[in-house]
């Protein structure tokens, strides 16, 4: 999933710290977020596409062609890495 | 620079040390009623049968706060969390069921309360793992 969020957040001249506490999650999360290091559960991007007033299709949309895929599954990753 | 409490909301933080409180408590005390009961110093009676139920308590406490810390937990907390009680609990299940060969084949016998120093440890690395993955970087 790639996002927009530290676009919009930048556009705000608001810090990881201040966007992490308007959602009521950690700094540490905001930046796995924009870093695409982590997807955020539905409730938390409803929250956010709420924050920014936008669709969450607007900030989030999968990698690739756009489209969704019929059946995406988390990346593949190593035991420890 | 990156710490710790990047990783915690403050509602994490006071839940996490609400569980640190009743978990170290929980220790002490069991410790302190291993070494009353097992060295005599307290005799097998009412006053034992205390230190025992008292050991449950704050243990039953601690597990308590830590469900209370895992449900109320930050999104991305609460994976990494998961991640490191699988480890653990992975661990652990490891080694109980392949150490119990290795005693009958001669090493060293331990008592049944060891698997959970060597859960307690991967519980540990896990969420080091975790949190290094996740860790934030310079911006705030």
């Amino acid at each position: 999933m790639i996002n927009r969020l530290r676009e919009l957040r930048t556009a705000r001249g608001w810090s990881q710290g201040e966007l992490a506490e308007r959602l009521g999650v950690s700094r540490q999360t905001v930046n796995a977020i924009e870093t695409e290091k982590y997807d955020p559960s539905l409730p938390l991007a409803f929250t956010i596409a709420g924050l920014f007033t936008l669709a969450i299709e607007d900030i989030f949309r999968p990698n690739g062609s756009g489209a969704a895929p019929v059946a995406a599954r988390p990346p593949d990753r190593g035991f420890i890495d | 620079m990156n710490d710790c409490s990047d990783a915690y909301t403050p509602r994490d933080t006071r839940n996490l040390r609400i569980f640190n409180v009743w978990a170290i408590s929980a220790a002490v005390m069991f410790v302190a009623a291993t070494i009353l009961i097992s060295r005599g110093i307290v005799a097998r009676g009412p006053l034992a049968w205390i230190l025992a139920i008292a050991n449950l308590l704050l243990t039953l406490l601690a597990v308590r706060a830590y469900m209370v810390f895992l449900r109320a937990a930050d999104e991305l907390l609460r994976r990494i969390q998961l991640e490191g009680l699988a480890l653990g609990f992975g661990a652990g299940a490891v080694f109980m069921l392949s150490y119990r060969l290795f005693e009958r084949l001669g090493a060293l016998k331990l008592d049944s309360a060891d698997p959970f120093v060597v859960m307690a440890i991967f519980w540990a690395i896990g969420q080091y793992i975790g949190l290094r993955r996740y860790a934030p970087g310079m911006e705030r």
